[in-house]
């Protein structure tokens, strides 16, 4: 997993940008411990193989929480979130959707095996890989989605970094520090807590601790716009 | 060096975290082009030899600018910042220099080809990349400071060269030294990796978020779940 640390510094970050008025402590521990909680996924894996960056880390589950959020405040006559928590909670809860996806869900996404996206609908890691560019020579190119054409049977082939199933994936996490049948044979155990596993994590944990340092030393404009 | 919409986008979320009551269309756009303004040294490596992630990639300018601002608006009996531009103008101005060295110059330095942090006091592109983590086999590993690391520079991290042996290739200048070198590729890098993707889709949507271009400001349901909490979120009540 990208550390989890560096999903929170990353989360604080887009928290910092979104909650606006609704910024405070409780606010910032709310997402905090949205974020930390899909890891707990990992604790499953020694009853389910394959379930770390699958059960806490598909796309399925945000949606469903963003759709069910929208109805409830937008659709429905009286909303029930907005009656028991007000407009905060209701800022809030959108909020720990968008920093779930962003922080959490998509950086793991673009790390070691990525997620298991569409479980469990579909049941099939994907990895985020690649670059865009623009080449004087080749134009604009793009390889996180590699699209290509089979010679002999002319069928096209979309590959979007697909790294495998839960059957096959097994992605390195404290708690199952490799492939379990790996720990079997191994005779020391190494748990490896990470913080930062490159330079940009470390920048994004940085970056998030900086962010609500400079919220906290900022101070009130003096004359509150009118609203 | 990190693609300059990387920096942009980072300099949006950094408006969007530090503006506060400042936030609107003019403030976001001043913090994003100081966030990618460091990128500009690349065109004066056209002229200077090894310009690129050089001139405008030194802490000294902005620590400078960071002391002027200061003394203006905290040292000083009456601050001409604040007289002519009010609170608002002293507020974009520090989340501006927060970009320029948070979103522009630090990116850079966290992987290839670095960014030299000292010049002209010390002449070295520092990269501080590793790791850092906690092992139950081997304690604390850490590998991004290392003072025995290889490469020019004082300070203990890893280094790529001098503005002399380290060029840096870019679409302005693609082999990162003077003089056009006709019939060079140029390649415009916009996203060299996975989480620079995630963190561009973040800031755009961040953005999008912030400035709900799809309602109406006079809508009744935008005043209810988000206008009326804070006023200046819309470009409409600047």
């Amino acid at each position: 997993m990208v550390s989890s640390l560096v999903h929170a510094g990353f989360a604080l970050v887009l928290a910092a940008g979104l909650l606006k008025r609704s910024y405070d402590r409780r606010a910032l521990a709310v997402v905090l411990v949205v974020i930390v909680l899909p890891e707990a996924d990992a604790l499953l894996g020694p009853i389910m193989p394959g379930a770390h960056r699958t059960v806490g880390h598909t796309f399925v589950l945000p949606a469903a929480a963003g759709l069910l959020l929208y109805y409830d405040t937008q659709i429905r006559e009286t909303s029930l979130l907005r009656e028991r928590v007000a407009d905060t909670g209701v800022r809030i809860a959108w909020t720990a959707v968008f920093v779930h996806v962003f922080a959490h869900v998509f950086l793991d996404w673009a790390h070691l095996e990525g997620v298991n996206a569409l479980w469990p609908l579909h049941d099939g890691f994907l990895r985020l890989e690649g670059e865009l560019l623009w080449s004087s020579v080749d134009g604009l190119v793009q390889t996180f989605v590699e699209i290509d054409v089979d010679p002999e049977s002319g069928q096209r082939q979309i590959d979007a970094g697909s790294t495998g199933t839960t059957e096959s994936v097994h992605v390195n996490n404290p708690v199952e520090p490799d492939s379990p049948e790996e720990l079997e044979r191994a005779e020391t155990i190494d748990r490896r807590f990470p913080v930062a596993g490159r330079g940009w994590r470390l920048y994004l944990l940085g970056l998030g601790v900086f962010t609500v340092i400079a919220r906290y030393l900022q101070g009130d404009p003096p004359d509150e716009p009118a609203a | 060096m990190a693609p300059t919409l990387v920096n942009a986008a980072l300099g949006a979320l950094l408006a969007a975290a530090l503006l506060g009551a400042a936030f609107d269309r003019r403030s976001v756009a001043v913090v994003v082009a100081a966030a990618v303004v460091p990128g500009a040294d690349a065109a004066a490596s056209l002229v200077v030899a090894g310009a690129t992630n050089t001139l405008l990639h030194t802490v000294w300018l902005p620590l400078a600018a960071g002391g002027l601002i200061y003394w203006d608006t905290t040292l000083r009996e009456s601050s001409r910042l604040r007289e002519r531009y009010g609170w608002r103008g002293v507020r974009v101005s520090w989340v501006a220099l927060t970009a320029f060295v948070a979103a522009g110059i630090a990116p850079e330095a966290v992987g290839d080809p670095g960014a030299n942090l000292l010049y002209p006091v010390d002449d070295a592109y520092y990269v501080i990349d590793g790791l850092l983590l906690f092992s139950t086999q081997d304690g604390v590993v850490q590998t991004f400071v290392s003072a025995t690391a290889e490469g020019p520079g004082l300070l203990p991290f890893e280094s790529l060269g001098t503005t002399e042996t380290h060029a840096i290739s870019t679409w302005v200048n693609p082999d990162g030294r003077p003089g056009l070198g006709g019939g060079d590729e140029r390649v415009l890098t916009l996203v060299e990796a996975g989480w620079q993707a995630v963190v561009v889709a973040a800031a755009g949507a961040s953005l999008a978020v912030r400035f709900r271009p799809w309602s109406s400001d006079s809508g009744e349901r935008t005043a209810t779940a988000s206008a009326s909490e804070d006023p200046a979120v819309s470009g409409a009540s600047e």
